[in-house]
C-alpha cells in the first residue's frame, strides 16, 4: 500500500525572519522552516502566502546553511505583491526543494562560466556560493553579470566583494550606464568575448530573463560551448512541482520535475523554447 | 479465468451486497444521453451496456475539485466516505485510467490522493453493445469491449450477463456471492462472441465512415504538421471553454488553488484546461502560447507526441465525448485525418 506518501501538496510552516530591499523592486525574504529543507543550487521551492496563493522561486542563498533560506523575489504578480508586503515574523509556506538543480559534481576539474543577468543573479548566488565552497574542485571559474542599471543590480555590495577573490574572473556590466558606474555598459554578451578558457570543454552556466539567455547562448555556441555543457534555468509555470498538473511542460518535459535546470542539448530541439 | 453466468436480477443483489462496503455507481439512460447515478434501487434507467456515459471515468478518481491540503498539517485531508464501486465502466474509459494510472501513480513521484482513491475502489466494466456515431476507439487499439484492468467484466447476454473476473478482488467477489452465479454453457458464450463481433464491425464502420486514421498512422504526424496552417483553420471556431477537457478521460491537468482567507491556509486542486490563455503563463507575463490555434495544437500535441513519446501510448481514447462536448464543432476525427493525410 502507499500509506507512507507524504502529501507533496501541503507546504511547510515558515517563519519570515528578515525581509531585505535590495532593489526598488526586488526583496530578500530570510525564511525559517519548521521542518529541516536541503537543497542544492538550481532546485526550485514553491511559496504560498496563506489565503493567497503560491508561486515558483529559486532559493538564492547558500545551499550548505540548513536551517535558513533566503529566497530573492521580484514583485511581478498578484503573490509576489503580497509577499512585498510582509514583515518579520509572519508566517508563510513552503513546499520543496523541487526540480533537478546543476550537477556541480560533473563540473569537477572544468573551467565554468557563470552568466547571469537581472534576477537570474538570485538563483546563481547559491550556486556561486557552493562552487566557492569547494573551490580548488575546479579549474577555474568566471563570473559574467549584467542588470538593466546599476539600481537594478542585486547584491551589488557582496558581488563587488567577490571582485577581490583572486579565484575568480568577474566582470560586470550594466545595460544604461550612469554616473559612479565604473564597469562596462552593455549587454551581457559584450562581456562574454575575450576569456582565456578553453570553450570546448568548458561548462557554462547561464540564468536570466529569457531574452538574455537566448542570446548568451547563441553567443556561447559562437565561442564553442558544446550543447551538452550549457546549463540555462527555464522559466516556466510551475506550480505542482511533481510532473502532474500539466503546466510547465516544455516538449517532452515539465520544468518542474526535469528542471527546471536543463542543458542546451535536452531541449533545443523543441520548438519555441525561449517563448 | 472462469467465467460464470449472472442474471440482471442476481446482478442487483450483487450491488445491494456492495453497497455494504462501497458506494454504487451505475450508469443511468435519460434521452440520448447515459450518466452515472449512486445505486439506491432498482430502476428502468439503468443500463448496463449500451456505450459510455457522459462523463469520464476520471471523475472518480481525480474529482473536479478536492482539497489537497489543510493548514500545514502533515495529514492527507481524506473523506469519510465509502470508496467507489463503479458498474458498467467502458473499454474506452479503462484506457482512459491507464493513462491517469501513469501520470499520478507509475510516474517518478506519486500522488496519494489518486492513488488511495484507486486502490481502494471496484470495477465492474461491461462490454459496449452498441456503438454512436462518435465511437471510434478501434483506431486508437482499444476494443468496445474491456481486456483489462477490471475486477469483474460483464458481456450482456439475454437477460443476463457472462462475468469474467480480471483481478483477486474480482475473485474474491464472485466467491463470496457464488450463489448469485451460475456456469456458463457454450451457448451464452457464443452469444458473448457474436455480440462483441457486432459491435466491433458497428464501430469499424464508423471509422470507415468518418475516414479516421488507425493509429499506426499517427507517428511523427504532430513534428510533421507543426508549422501547418491547419491549427490556426481548426482552431477559427474555438471559444475557449475547456469543455473537450472536462469531458476527456485522458486530460489530468488540475490548478492549485488556495482559499482566500489569510487565517487559515486550506489548498484545493481544479481541472484545469490548456485551451484557456493564461494556462502556461508566468507572472512575469511571458506565455509560451498566447494564441488560440498555438492552444490546441499543444492539446494535440500533448495527446499525440508527448505521450507515445514519454508513456508510450497515446492519450486518446476514441471515446468521441470531445466531438460531442465541442460547441463549435471541432472534430478530433477530422483533426487526426488531416495531420495523417498532409504528412
Amino acid at each position: 500500500m502507499h500509506h507512507d506518501i507524504e502529501n507533496p501538496y501541503r507546504p511547510i510552516e515558515t517563519e519570515v525572519i528578515e525581509v531585505i530591499t535590495e532593489t526598488p523592486n526586488i526583496k530578500t525574504l530570510r525564511l525559517r522552516p519548521k521542518e529541516r529543507i536541503s537543497f542544492v543550487a538550481g532546485q526550485f521551492i514553491e511559496l504560498t502566502v496563506p489565503g493567497v496563493g503560491e508561486a515558483p522561486f529559486t532559493p538564492s542563498s547558500r545551499p550548505a546553511e540548513k536551517d535558513i533560506m533566503e529566497v530573492t523575489i521580484m514583485k511581478v504578480g498578484k503573490v509576489t505583491e503580497r509577499i512585498h508586503q510582509l514583515n518579520k515574523g509572519d508566517i508563510v509556506g513552503l513546499r520543496g526543494p523541487l526540480g533537478k538543480g546543476y550537477p556541480i559534481d560533473s563540473f569537477k576539474g572544468k573551467e565554468i562560466l557563470v552568466v547571469g543577468g537581472g534576477c537570474g543573479l538570485a538563483p546563481l548566488r547559491s550556486l556561486m556560493y557552493e562552487l566557492f565552497d569547494r573551490i580548488t574542485d575546479f579549474k577555474r571559474v568566471y563570473y559574467r553579470a549584467g542588470c538593466k542599471t546599476a539600481k537594478d543590480f542585486l547584491y551589488k555590495e557582496e558581488i563587488g566583494g567577490w571582485a577581490k577573490r583572486p579565484d575568480l574572473d568577474l566582470r560586470l556590466t550594466v545595460d544604461e550606464g550612469g554616473s559612479g558606474w565604473q564597469e562596462n555598459v552593455g549587454v551581457v554578451t559584450t562581456i562574454m568575448d575575450g576569456i582565456q578558457m578553453d570553450y570546448a570543454s568548458g561548462i557554462a552556466v547561464v540564468c536570466g530573463p529569457p531574452i538574455a539567455m537566448k542570446f548568451a547562448t547563441k553567443k556561447l555556441l559562437e565561442l564553442g560551448f558544446k550543447d551538452e555543457n550549457i546549463y540555462l534555468s527555464m522559466e516556466k509555470n510551475m506550480s505542482c512541482g511533481i510532473g502532474k498538473c500539466g503546466h510547465c511542460r516544455i516538449g517532452t518535459y515539465y520544468a518542474c520535475k526535469d528542471g527546471p535546470v536543463f542543458t542546451y542539448a535536452q531541449i533545443k530541439n523543441f520548438p519555441n523554447i525561449w517563448d | 479465468m472462469a467465467q460464470k453466468y449472472i442474471t440482471y436480477n442476481n446482478l442487483l443483489t450483487l450491488l445491494d451486497e456492495l453497497g455494504k462496503d462501497y458506494e454504487v455507481y451505475t450508469p443511468v439512460k435519460k434521452g440520448e444521453q447515459r450518466f452515472y447515478r449512486k445505486y439506491a434501487e432498482p430502476a428502468d434507467d439503468i443500463v448496463i451496456g449500451e456505450v459510455r456515459p457522459f462523463e469520464p471515468l476520471k471523475a472518480f478518481f481525480s474529482p473536479a475539485r478536492e482539497k489537497v491540503a489543510d493548514g500545514f498539517k502533515p495529514d492527507i485531508p481524506h473523506s469519510e466516505n465509502k470508496p467507489f464501486a463503479i458498474v458498467g465502466v467502458k473499454a474506452c474509459d479503462i484506457k482512459g485510467l491507464k493513462v491517469q494510472d501513469h501520470v499520478f501513480v507509475d510516474h517518478d513521484y506519486q500522488d496519494p490522493f489518486y492513488i488511495k482513491m484507486r486502490s481502494q475502489n471496484l470495477i465492474i466494466s461491461a462490454d459496449c453493445t452498441c456503438s454512436i456515431d462518435t465511437c471510434f476507439c478501434l483506431a486508437l487499439g482499444t476494443k468496445p469491449f474491456p481486456q483489462e484492468e477490471f475486477d469483474i467484466n460483464l458481456s450482456k447476454v439475454d437477460d443476463g450477463f457472462v462475468a469474467e473476473s480480471g483481478s483477486e478482488k474480482g475473485d474474491e467477489l464472485i466467491a463470496r456471492c457464488s450463489r448469485l452465479f451460475t456456469e456458463t454453457g457454450e451457448y451464452v458464450l457464443s452469444k458473448k462472441e457474436t455480440q462483441r463481433r457486432r459491435v466491433t464491425r458497428e464501430v469499424e464502420e464508423n471509422i470507415k465512415k468518418n475516414d479516421v486514421p488507425a493509429q499506426e498512422r499517427l507517428g511523427g504526424v504532430i513534428d510533421k504538421n507543426y508549422e501547418s496552417d491547419m491549427w490556426k483553420d481548426e482552431a477559427k471556431t474555438c471559444v475557449e471553454c475547456g469543455a473537450c477537457n472536462t469531458v476527456c478521460p485522458t486530460c489530468h491537468c488540475f490548478l492549485l488553488y488556495d482559499q482566500k482567507n489569510e487565517e487559515r491556509m486550506a489548498r484545493f486542486r481544479m481541472w484545469d484546461s490548456c485551451m484557456v490563455k493564461d494556462f502556461a503563463r508566468v507572472a512575469g507575463g511571458a506565455n509560451p502560447r498566447p494564441r488560440l490555434w498555438e492552444r490546441l495544437r499543444n492539446r494535440f500535441e500533448k495527446k499525440f507526441d508527448f505521450f507515445p513519446k514519454t508513456a508510450d501510448m497515446y492519450a486518446c481514447t476514441g471515446c468521441g465525448r470531445c466531438i460531442s462536448a465541442c460547441p463549435a464543432k471541432i472534430d478530433i476525427r477530422k483533426v487526426l485525418k488531416r495531420l495523417a493525410n498532409a504528412s
